[in-house]
């Protein structure tokens, strides 16, 4: 990149260094407070200075945390849920994507042009501009606490789609036509062809989706109501809002639910990445 | 039936393709949106068995003229300003920062980025105990300014509340927009900058001159990206009030129009706010695009 030699002496290229090395330093130091933090009771966190290093590890708060306040263990039937919906609407909304980005960049028809302005122009409804219409239709149809009811809103997944079909623009129709010479099917070009060799796109938009789903707050909310059908998120609001002092549990939990999609961080990072350098071609 | 041919049959694929995605678009985008136009004008009750009545223009007379919304306007206005100048300087100067770097670009991507995998329920959580009275937050600032004993308020005081959300919703995302201009300067060509010190420029000259000059449409991304994020923010501002503290200062619209709702019932007045709401975002996205039409790169 800009590995300038005329950039300065050494010495401001050190302290440089320091001050940026020092903000990416303050990044992470809240992220060590809530792992340290779980390992603490709650007089400990607040007694200043704060103990980076816990005297002991103070299991209690994990043990508070997945037993919750009223021993139901009703946590574990929330990462469930979360698990479930968060992968149910990724797995939909990739096939939604996939099978749409593909007619939209490989198929002439009539009326094309307006089904991606459709698309287009559902970028720009927020989905809290529409939340409330669709509230009331779920409470009509009988959708509060299901699985459906928590998924269904979000399988058009506008970003994914369009990712999908921008990145199958660019597929060699070579192939596809060598799997019609072969013959295959339409659907077997797709699944065979396209969607089996569509990997990166696949994996950004379902890492894109399945991240918005894991930190869903604003619909579970409206639509779960049964602690039996929460999702993480909002098991932590009713667990905050129930247990006020306990810090320490409350972090047991934060800790709990950043574990999965850590993992998820760690292991298919490239793909985090990648959702976000989608904005920075200059044009979308 | 006569002969179709290839061209005719494929069409039809194409149809079979994008049958889901336009069914999902009319009934979970196109639907509720007309639902929501036409709940505003009447005034409409959740819970209420009575049928609701026509009146007009009525709720947009009420929203438009009450003081709870305009400051609840204000209270976004602060909120949006105050998140996306610092997530577009600071991220454009991270982004320049790794990408001079010789080793570990990776690694700083990585732990720049990990706040922003993290739940926006779970950040709330970290930084409410950050911020308690005995917490680290006062004991740091204090250190800093060498003022020991100093409570200052982070969740009670106004302005400190609006400081605090803002603080948040920054640490979260920074990682998130410094990814993009990491790849945004990797585009620009090598040849490019080394044109640049062959020519004797300096650093300084080169980051000003050069690269900001051809960042400029990746700036407007970011810019226009985390004006649009923060106007949707919710979770913070939800769990900071569900603890007690004070609503007025941090009672964006998204949490208005949720309380409006849920809590006073009033469906067509939270639908008139969705409404406004999605004006300003639709002229927000109106101007990306027709930004990054015009700025397209040539390098």
């Amino acid at each position: 990149m800009l590995r300038n030699k005329t950039l300065g002496s050494r010495a401001f290229n050190l302290g440089f260094n320091g001050i940026f090395l020092m903000v990416i330093l303050m990044v992470m130091v809240p992220i060590f407070f809530m792992l340290t933090a779980s390992f603490m009771p709650s007089s400990d966190i607040f007694s200043m200075p704060y103990r980076w290093i816990p005297k002991s590890v103070y299991w209690k708060n994990y043990i508070t945390a997945i037993a919750g306040n009223d021993r139901s263990f009703v946590f574990i039937r929330n990462v469930i849920n979360s698990v479930i919906v968060a992968s149910g609407t990724t797995i939909f909304s990739v096939l939604v994507s996939g099978f749409a980005g593909y007619g939209l960049s490989k198929y002439k028809f009539r009326g094309r042009n307006l089904v991606f302005l459709m698309i287009m122009g559902r970028m720009m409804i927020p989905f809290e501009a529409i939340m409330i219409p669709m509230y009331i239709s779920a409470v009509k149809l009988g959708l509060q606490n299901t699985y459906t009811g928590l998924m269904l809103p979000f399988i058009l997944n506008t970003f994914g789609l369009f990712q999908m079909r921008q990145y199958l623009m660019t597929f060699p129709d070579d192939i596809l036509d060598a799997g019609r010479i072969d013959g295959l099917g339409e659907l077997g070009i797709f699944w065979r062809l396209v969607f089996k060799n569509s990997t990166p796109a696949i994996a950004t938009a379902a890492i894109l989706c399945f991240r918005g789903q894991w930190d869903n707050l604003l619909w579970p909310l409206l639509i779960a109501q049964k602690e039996a059908m929460k999702t993480i998120p909002t098991y932590i609001v009713k667990f905050t809002e129930e247990k006020s002092s306990d810090e320490g549990a409350m972090m047991a939990v934060a800790v709990l639910a950043s574990i999965p999609i850590i993992v998820l961080f760690l292991t298919l990072s490239k793909y985090f990445l990648g959702g976000s350098a989608m904005y920075s071609a200059g044009k979308e | 039936m006569k002969y179709t041919g290839i061209e005719k049959r494929k069409a039809r694929w194409g149809y079979v393709f994008v049958t889901p995605a336009v069914v999902l678009f009319l009934m979970f985008s196109l639907y509720p949106m007309l639902n929501a136009l036409y709940n505003t004008f009447f005034n409409m009750k959740l819970l209420s068995l009575k049928p609701p009545k026509f009146v007009g223009l009525a709720n947009y007379a009420y929203i438009l003229t009450s003081e709870a919304f305009w400051k609840s306007m204000k209270a976004t206005a602060i909120f949006t300003l105050g998140a996306f100048i610092p997530l577009t300087v600071f991220s454009l100067v991270l982004g320049l920062y790794i990408t001079t770097r010789n080793r570990g670009q990776k690694a700083l991507q990585l732990m720049l980025y990990t706040p922003a995998i993290l739940s926006s329920v779970v950040a709330a959580l970290i930084w409410m105990l950050i911020f308690d009275p005995r917490g680290l937050g006062n004991a740091f600032v204090n250190f800093l300014f060498q003022t020991p004993g100093i409570n200052h308020n982070w969740l009670t005081d106004h302005i400190m509340l609006q400081i605090s959300t803002i603080t948040i919703y920054v640490w979260k995302y920074i990682g998130y927009f410094t990814i993009i201009y990491v790849t945004g300067i990797a585009k620009i060509p090598q040849s490019t900058l080394e044109a640049a010190t062959i020519d004797g420029a300096s650093a300084m000259q080169t980051v000003m001159r050069v690269i900001m000059p051809l960042l400029k449409p990746t700036t407007m991304m970011v810019s226009i990206v985390a004006m649009l994020n923060s106007l949707k923010s919710f979770s913070t501002q939800y769990l900071f009030t569900q603890r007690g503290a004070p609503l007025e200062p941090v009672n964006v619209v998204t949490l208005n129009i949720y309380n409006t709702a849920m809590r006073d019932l009033n469906i067509s007045r939270a639908c008139v706010m969705s409404f406004l709401l999605f004006f300003m975002m639709m002229v927000l996205t109106l101007v990306r695009m027709k930004s990054s039409e015009r700025d397209v790169t040539v390098y």
